[in-house]
């Protein structure tokens, strides 16, 4: 579980650096990038910490 | 005062710090209170936070420098400093009867119900095909331009209603039967085929 919550925070901190970067410019580019990219870390990063508490109750109930 | 976009900057930074304190000590989680902290910072928190950063992408998309960073939109930015008073989105750019600003947004919004949502994301299909496909060329709209844009400022004007051509058919414009743009009164919009021939105005700094 303190694996996949690292994991988590690692591409949460990747898709909050895009976001930074994509605001520091106004165009379609930057847009596209932290809709794409950021959007995607977010995304993983999430979804990978949700599913850590989910497996985390499974195992634990398994144990 | 603090603006929306160093505040999203600040949420970013903060976010992080708190991202990298259940990284660097994951063992915190073992507790109820670092149950609540990692929740926090590995949920609630970059969940606003990109929330908020694309409310400010969406509020930026709809300035004219967005819409011309695409290469395809350059000479319809060039057409807003025709030096001719006869091209309607120049006249309007130039003497700020739109906001310099957000100028395409501005009449190339529906003024309907949901016509800024339908119009982000007809911005986020064009955006979209200028990447990822083949952008028509030229570009056309969608549907001929409707009145109801035009009518949204000029309605209630005094310029407006008080001209003898408008008043004669006042309910022919505000029904759409008659097109402000293509009835031969008002039909001169970007023409960006007509560019090399035409004078420019420069703006002073």
């Amino acid at each position: 579980m303190l694996r996949k919550l690292r994991l988590s925070g690692i591409l949460l901190i990747l898709g909050l650096i895009v976001e930074a970067l994509s605001l520091c410019w106004n165009n379609a580019f930057s847009f596209m990038s932290f809709v794409v990219i950021g959007g995607l870390l977010f995304a993983s990063g999430i979804l990978l910490f949700l599913y850590s508490l989910v497996s985390s109750k499974t195992s634990s109930l398994n144990n | 005062m603090i603006g929306p976009q160093t505040l999203v900057f600040l949420l970013i930074g903060a976010s992080i710090l708190l991202i990298v304190v259940v990284v660097i000590r994951p063992s915190i989680t073992a507790s109820r209170e670092g149950k609540i902290v990692a929740f926090l910072a590995l949920f609630v928190v970059p969940v606003v936070v990109a929330g908020l950063g694309a409310s400010e992408h969406m509020e930026r998309s709809e300035q004219t420098q967005f819409c011309l960073s695409c290469h395809i939109m350059e000479p319809y930015g060039r057409s807003l400093y025709v030096d001719d008073p006869a091209y309607i989105p120049a006249a309007h750019f130039q003497n700020h009867r739109i906001p310099a600003d957000k100028a395409c947004y501005t009449c190339h919004t529906d003024y309907a119900m949901f016509g800024t949502i339908h119009a982000k994301l007809e911005g986020l299909h064009h955006v979209y095909v200028y990447w990822f496909g083949t952008p028509m060329n030229p570009i056309r709209l969608y549907q001929p331009y409707n009145n109801r844009e035009c009518l949204h400022c000029h309605s209630g004007a005094r310029s407006f209603e008080e001209s003898p051509t408008h008043t004669a058919m006042m309910g022919e414009l505000k029904s759409n039967k008659v097109s402000c743009a293509t009835s031969g009164c008002h039909d001169t919009f970007h023409n960006v085929d007509q560019l090399g021939h035409v004078k420019f105005w420069k703006p002073t700094e």
